[in-house]
């Protein structure tokens, strides 16, 4: 289930090993993955069933400082990278979906940070959102993720459950699309590519390759 | 205002209207971003001190507003309130936008919230480029304006004629003896 | 204290008297006032909507937005270092406390560290604006109330470490002097001296602040036991920096964490406040300027010799993974989650600002408040407008 320290002579992290301990005991079969990076962080990735009784779990345990929730769309950009040259055309991507640490099985996840105050020792919960594109709220458990979902439903499109006002924080309420997700269009973007990108004017230290553009 | 805005106003009289005007410039700062603490520096510290170019920063309307200096990020949600405001200015009313991303959008030109310049809405007299400009850049701005207001044909202004606008580049404007560098 | 104590008492019971009356069906016609989007007394564009029922707010919240740039998806399209020179703007006017966290999470991801000289300008420049940042707020806590004069006396001194950003960096604002792995530039002559100077004046300055305006009756009367916010309420919600001390948590990021910076290399002290009233949070802010001078003082006689760039490609490629970096900013927990897929640019960057959580206390701490003390708690909770929308 773990995926914490593999080799052996890799630095070890007891304070975290310890704390991880602690909440896969206390989250049970909840939690799916979970990953210590030695001296960095602590990820969980638990199942959406359990998504709130994991927030009401890690309060109890001390986490009660709540820090973000967002979310993340794992889809490969369809519309290539910002260091990509206007001039070229665009280069053959992987659009296979690859999530990043703790794995996850959909486009959409939902990340969230708690901390326990003093010790600075904070956990980030993934969780995998599935189809229906929603998930229950964490308002009841800490008031702080009311804005936080307010703003993930706006740029994802992620539904709460039981969230009591989910209106538009940032766009006027008929703004169309998502804009967090990797498939909205920058239309100033695909209108006029970054002129920046290109080098007019070769440096003069690298005279073989790149140059002249229009 | 029937001679004024026909132009048939004695030339002496129009140039002590237009002194007047000038030098008594109320502005409404409308503060909405990065540049907007610069502007705050230019108009309310002692370094700066707006007030001795003759201009007035303390309005508490736009009502009785004759300038209104946009500095900032102007988004999409906040650009009706910025023409509603500027509706409500009395005419003869000037406009400054202060710093890039008033001017043209700057560092946010690809973003899917920001208008991409205040003249999308409303139109500028003055523009100050920087991010954010440094306070002396928008005294400047308000000089090349009120150097404009001194030349100016008041029935032009009234009729909407003549107002090209001008900006503020690398302060070599009032080196050149005062002729305002005009964009466009 | 008893003054304190009934003061604070009558804020309960105004929420208390507010809560039943919205409950109760036969509710008087109540008036709904709003304030902005554009309003001297809101620093920025925010926008608050509150219910009234005679004096007392029944019900309020603030409509952000109006400053949204859309952060979070710009940097999907820019390289890290044109990332840097992005997230300079999200609070203006601490601008190189925003660079350091996004800095560090692509320096973790990296495995690269900067040199130890490095991080100790890292450090002073870091402070530097936090003094520049809080102290604009100290002036502008006075006209909030009323008082004109304190603002004056702010952009003064705050002139000069504004200089001394620039001296520095090039940039009175956004410096954009951070780079991965290092810095772009070392000190240029006679900072040192200078800075001294400088901090000596920022203390007279915070002297002068505390005379004027924490010392004065009216501000006392206006600010004490108004806008209380208890210990757990503020950590549920997310309040972090000097609203959360002021709250009595004694947590500061530069202490409790492990990041490569110079904090621990200087005697400092985390001030906090057991009250969570408006007083409170602005006199934590006070402490915290006199501390942030007391920490670039010393770390000035201690600068190490050395490179101030580590060795980093030339075209900046970070390695997959995922990394956390926050640091206590001027405004509080400034933090950057970064998802990294091995490109130039970053795949996914969680902008965690702090006048964000700050404010979404907002709606919870304005009920049962009178229609004055709306600036007063707002002013007290400083918030930066860009650093709430992004």
């Amino acid at each position: 289930m773990s995926s914490t320290d593999t080799a052996t002579e890799a630095p070890r992290d007891e304070r975290r090993d310890g704390e991880m301990a602690r909440i896969t005991a206390a989250l049970g079969a909840a939690v799916l993955d979970s990953l210590v990076k030695p001296n960095d962080d602590m990820w969980i990735r638990v199942s959406a069933d359990a998504w709130r009784t994991t927030g009401e779990t890690l309060k109890s345990l001390g986490y009660t400082y709540f820090c973000f929730l967002s979310g993340i769309d794992w889809l490969p950009s369809p519309f290539g990278k910002g260091e990509d040259d206007p001039t070229e055309p665009t280069p053959e991507r992987d659009s296979t979906i690859k999530q990043g640490y703790t794995g996850g099985a959909t486009r959409f996840q939902v990340i969230t940070r708690v901390m326990q105050p003093f010790t600075s020792l904070g956990v980030n919960i993934k969780v995998d959102i599935d189809d229906s594109l929603a998930i229950d709220s964490w308002c009841s458990v800490y008031a702080g993720a009311n804005w936080h979902e307010r703003e993930t439903h706006e740029m994802f499109g992620i539904g709460f459950n039981g969230h009591p006002d989910l209106r538009n924080m940032y766009l006027p309420s008929d703004f169309e699309g998502f804009p967090l997700r990797k498939d909205f269009p920058l239309l100033a973007r695909i209108v006029k590519p970054w002129p920046g990108i290109v080098d007019v004017e070769p440096l003069p230290g690298d005279d073989e390759e790149e140059g002249e553009a229009s | 205002m029937g001679l004024v805005d026909r132009g048939r106003l004695p030339k002496p009289l129009t140039s002590l209207f237009n002194l007047g005007r000038s030098y008594s410039l109320w502005v409404y700062q409308w503060g909405l971003a990065c540049c907007a603490i610069e502007m705050g520096a230019a108009f309310g510290s002692p370094r700066y001190d707006v007030m001795r170019l003759g201009v007035i920063p303390l309005p508490a309307s736009p009502r009785q507003a004759d300038l209104v200096v946009i500095s900032g990020t102007v988004t999409d949600k906040m650009a009706p309130a910025i023409k509603r405001l500027y509706e409500q200015m009395p005419e003869p009313k000037y406009v400054i936008s202060m710093g890039s991303c008033a001017n043209c959008g700057g560092p946010y030109w690809d973003s899917y919230s920001v208008t991409k310049g205040v003249d999308q809405i409303i139109p500028v007299d003055v523009y100050v480029p920087g991010c954010p400009p440094r306070p002396e850049a928008l005294l400047e701005g308000i000089v090349l304006l009120q150097q404009r207001i001194k030349n100016e044909d008041m029935g032009a202004r009234w009729r909407g004629e003549g107002t090209k606008p001008m900006s503020v580049v690398d302060g070599e404007s009032a080196e050149k003896g005062g002729v305002p560098v005009v964009v466009n | 204290m008893t003054m304190l104590g009934d003061r604070q008492q009558l804020a309960y019971i105004a929420a208390q008297a507010a809560d039943a009356r919205v409950n109760v069906e036969l509710e008087t016609e109540g008036m709904t006032l709003n304030i902005g989007p554009q309003h001297p007394a809101t620093h920025g564009t925010l926008r608050i909507i509150a219910r009234l029922d005679g004096e007392q707010v029944v019900w309020a919240e603030p409509s952000a937005g109006y400053m949204h740039r859309g952060y979070e998806k710009l940097t999907e399209v820019r390289t890290y270092p044109q990332v840097t020179a992005l997230v300079n703007r999200i609070d203006w006017l601490g601008s190189f406390a925003n660079e350091v966290p996004f800095i560090l999470a692509a320096e973790k991801l990296m495995g690269v560290e900067a040199p130890a000289r490095a991080q100790h300008i890292r450090t002073i420049l870091f402070e530097l604006s936090r003094i520049a940042n809080v102290s604009l707020f100290l002036g502008d806590l006075g006209v909030q109330l009323g008082a004109v004069t304190p603002v004056f006396f702010a952009f003064r001194d705050r002139e000069y470490v504004l200089n001394l950003i620039e001296a520095a960096t090039g940039g009175r604002f956004h410096p954009n002097f951070d780079r991965i792995g290092g810095l772009k530039d070392d000190l240029p002559a006679g900072f040192i001296d200078e800075t001294r100077m400088v901090m000596k004046k920022l203390r007279t300055f915070c002297d002068q602040i505390e005379d004027l305006l924490f010392g004065n009756e009216i501000f006392q009367s206006r600010t004490r036991g108004i806008g209380v916010i208890p210990k757990d309420v503020a950590l549920q919600y997310g309040l972090s920096g000097a609203n959360l001390r002021a709250s009595g948590v004694d947590w500061d990021l530069r202490r409790d964490q492990d990041l490569p910076m110079a904090w621990n290399k200087a005697d400092w002290k985390v001030w906090t406040h057991p009250d969570g009233d408006s007083f409170a949070r602005c006199w934590v802010r006070l402490q915290e300027v006199r501390e942030s001078t007391k920490i670039v003082d010393q770390l000035l006689d201690t600068i190490p010799a050395g490179p101030v760039m580590a060795k980093v490609p030339k075209i900046i490629k970070v390695p997959e993974g995922e990394a956390w970096v926050s640091t206590e900013n001027p405004l509080g927990e400034m933090g950057y989650y970064v998802v990294s897929q091995g490109d130039q640019g970053p795949f996914r960057v969680k902008i965690r600002s702090a006048s964000f959580n700050n404010i979404s206390i907002v709606p919870w701490v304005l009920k049962g408040v009178y229609v004055p003390d709306i600036i007063t708690i707002l002013a007290s909770l400083y918030f930066i407008l860009g650093d709430i929308d992004r």
